[in-house]
């Protein structure tokens, strides 16, 4: 599904990704962890152009994103992305959200597009909210609603870039629950992020990332149960 | 010292005329100026270099130098031109082109404040830069500039009184007038003034009215 | 009597290029201290302090600029027959009251824009209401409101053309001399234009290099935002 080869991004001359190599399956889920700059969020947002690869190739769904004559905006409708701060579209309803991808960029009716919305609304609990706007709801509705939207154009791939890191601890749990759901229906994922619960019972692969590259990576019972490298053991002994 | 606001009566139709002056002449001001803004907006953030340049010194030419010379330049300066203006038409010109670069950079800023992570949200899903712009940052950038505009409305209002120099027969002119004819000076100014204050304090409540009615959606909480 | 522009005419524009920054910063000055007070008593616990000030920065801030020169003008001779005042002074004065305003209103924001932590901090400390303002509120407002203060100063800069008047020959009523003695408006008002671009546009410059010198304000884009724990972890 993805496949990086040799990966690397610098920001003037700061080198932030020096040199991955990385391969999705499809339907696998995966799990981003490292410290802090350790480049998780900026290899994510590689993946989807975001940010443009210094050197390297990233293949996405069969769509060589590194190469410049790939339709950028193709390849990121296949690849839905959520983010740390939800970024949902403070002027439209809930389910305008929702719907905006698909009627303006996937060229969907509008009722088919409204149909797709409240059954996506339903699956993350949040069919209530349909004519909310953004600014009333909850961080942790929010970010379902993020989720939703970027659902709504039927990923084949979805990122997500620390999606729970903004949210207070008692609401956390509301957006694992849907995306676990999602990682259980077969959805291939993506995800940087700091709850280890989560990429331990969910992931079927742990990737360590520190000074950009990976450090280590594999099963989460072994990457968390017998770390092998210092760095791994020396990051997880902080944050379990 | 007594005050006595009788004098001033038989005035009274003078000076509802005189505002009317000065509200129709911001109006066009507003409505010209800020359509020119718009354009030398376009223009300086376009791709166009020359466009750039130009539009970057109107702007800052515009924004660095009194209104009052500006005005100057078109009244007394254009005449040797060979091109001669009314007050009215000199003033009325004078306060359009010194809008349009004060709404250019309020449009710069209303963009520049929408969160870039909009954008990024909008490209995730694959829009187009056009469609970016158009279905994501347009409103939001909107109502941004909305409260900055309606007071640059209220500042414009305010600064239509320089035209009064150069006998633009508006409100101030027209308190001038009636000081040297009453001589009545602190009760006219006090009147001029306050008529002044009113109307600014009438369209500043009425966007903050309008504010709240067309963006309920940014109301409460962030984005 | 009709000459051209000359050298001795730039001259006389430069000497009135001079009163307006004499002018400018005088009541820039004034207007800042009484601005700085108006504006802690729009921030202050007392409701009439409060009430007095708002009101002042309401009404000054919703007439012209020009009604509050002629009061100025007219006024103060009619309030006080027998002090006789320089068309400098009173052109002060009129920038003061008209400058205070603004500058109260930049304040009031600018102790707002602290954030409330720092109070709560200060009041947990035991300080009292004046050394909280002194020791910690006052410096932090100060530096936020260094840009919109220069931004009025440049506001005030051409504001302060209006007071050619009353006659007091800044550069404007410079150019209105010289002009009416050369008969050449276009190049006299030009070059009155031109140091007013001067001064005002190396005043931002100055803004520019005050806020660059106190920080780079965006975060870089590859800074990622530590996880709560960890966080914790490094106190």
């Amino acid at each position: 599904m993805i496949t990086v080869k040799d990966l690397h991004k610098k920001f003037g001359s700061n080198e932030v990704l020096k040199g991955i190599d990385c391969h999705v399956d499809e339907q696998e889920v995966v799990c981003l962890i490292g410290p802090s700059g350790s480049g998780k969020s900026t290899f994510l947002r590689c993946l989807n152009g975001l940010e443009m690869a210094t050197s390297g190739t990233i293949e996405v769904n069969g769509h060589t994103i590194t190469d410049k004559k790939t339709n950028v905006n193709v390849v990121r409708q296949q690849v839905g992305m959520v983010f740390q701060h939800f970024n949902l579209f403070p002027h439209l309803k809930v389910v305008d959200n929702v719907m905006l991808a698909p009627v303006k960029v996937g060229k969907v009716s509008r009722d088919e597009a409204r149909a797709k919305a409240a059954a996506l609304l339903d699956k993350v609990g949040l069919r209530d909210k349909t004519n909310a706007y953004p600014g009333s709801l909850s961080g942790g509705q929010q970010q379902r609603v993020a989720i939703a939207r970027a659902l709504a154009m039927n990923p084949a791939v979805m990122l997500f870039d620390e999606p729970t890191s903004a949210l207070d601890p008692e609401i956390v749990g509301e957006v694992l629950a849907v995306m676990k759901d999602l990682a259980r229906e077969g959805m291939t994922m993506v995800v940087v992020t700091h709850e280890m619960g989560f990429a331990r019972e969910v992931g079927d692969r742990a990737v360590f990332m520190d000074g950009g590259v990976i450090v280590e990576q594999g099963p989460p019972s072994q990457v968390f149960g017998n770390p092998q490298h210092t760095r791994t053991q020396n990051f997880l002994s902080k944050v379990l | 010292m007594t005050f006595y606001f009788g004098d001033l009566l038989p005035y009274s139709g003078q000076l509802a005329a005189a505002l009317w002056t000065s509200v129709y002449i911001t109006l066009i001001a507003m409505a010209v100026g800020s359509a020119f803004g718009v354009l030398l907006y376009v223009g300086k953030t376009g791709s166009n270099r020359v466009l750039r340049s130009v539009s970057w010194w109107y702007v800052e030419a515009f924004r660095n130098t009194p209104l009052l010379v500006q005005l100057y330049l078109i009244y007394f300066g254009l005449p040797e031109l060979g091109v001669n203006l009314n007050p009215t038409w000199a003033g009325i010109v004078a306060l359009t082109l010194n809008n349009a670069a004060y709404t250019a950079e309020i449009y710069r800023a209303g963009f520049e404040a929408v969160p870039h992570g909009l954008v990024e949200a909008g490209q995730a899903l694959g829009m187009r830069r056009s469609q970016v712009f158009r279905h994501i940052e347009l409103m939001p950038a909107t109502r941004n500039v909305f409260p900055a505009l309606t007071n640059q409305f209220i500042l414009l209002f305010l600064a239509s009184s320089i035209a009064s120099i150069i006998g633009l027969p508006e409100l101030m002119n027209a308190v001038l007038n009636i000081n040297t004819e009453t001589y009545r000076t602190f009760e006219i100014l006090a009147v001029g003034g306050g008529l002044y204050f009113v109307v600014s304090l009438i369209l500043s409540l009425a966007s903050k009215a309008a504010e709240s009615f067309f963006f309920r959606w940014g109301v409460s909480g962030r984005a | 009597m009709l000459r051209s522009f000359n050298w001795l005419d730039f001259e006389s524009l430069l000497r009135g290029a001079v009163w307006t920054i004499v002018l400018c910063v005088t009541a820039g000055v004034a207007g800042t201290v009484l601005g700085l007070l108006l504006g802690i008593a729009s921030s202050s616990p007392s409701r009439i302090a409060r009430w007095v000030a708002s009101t002042y920065v309401l009404i000054v801030r919703g007439i012209p600029l020009l009604v509050i020169v002629f009061f100025a003008y007219f006024g103060i001779p009619l309030m006080f027959p027998n002090v006789d005042l320089s068309a400098f002074l009173t052109a002060v004065i009129a920038l003061t009251v008209f400058a205070t305003a603004y500058l109260a209103e930049i304040f009031r924001g600018s102790i707002n824009a602290v954030p409330r932590g720092q109070t709560e901090a200060a009041q947990a400390l035991g300080l009292n209401y004046g050394r909280r303002l002194r020791f910690v509120v006052l410096p932090q407002a100060m530096r936020i409101a260094v840009p919109p203060g220069i931004g009025f100063l440049i506001a005030l800069i051409k504001d302060s053309s209006l007071v050619t008047v009353i006659g007091f020959v800044e550069l404007t009523h410079s150019g209105t001399i010289v002009s009416n003695l050369t008969a050449q408006p276009i190049i006299t008002y030009s070059v009155v234009a031109v140091l007013y671009f001067v001064i005002c546009y190396g005043v931002s410059r100055l803004g520019n290099w005050y806020e660059n010198r106190s920080g780079p304000r965006r975060e870089q884009p590859e800074a990622e935002n530590p996880p709560a724990a960890l966080q914790l972890e490094g106190v």
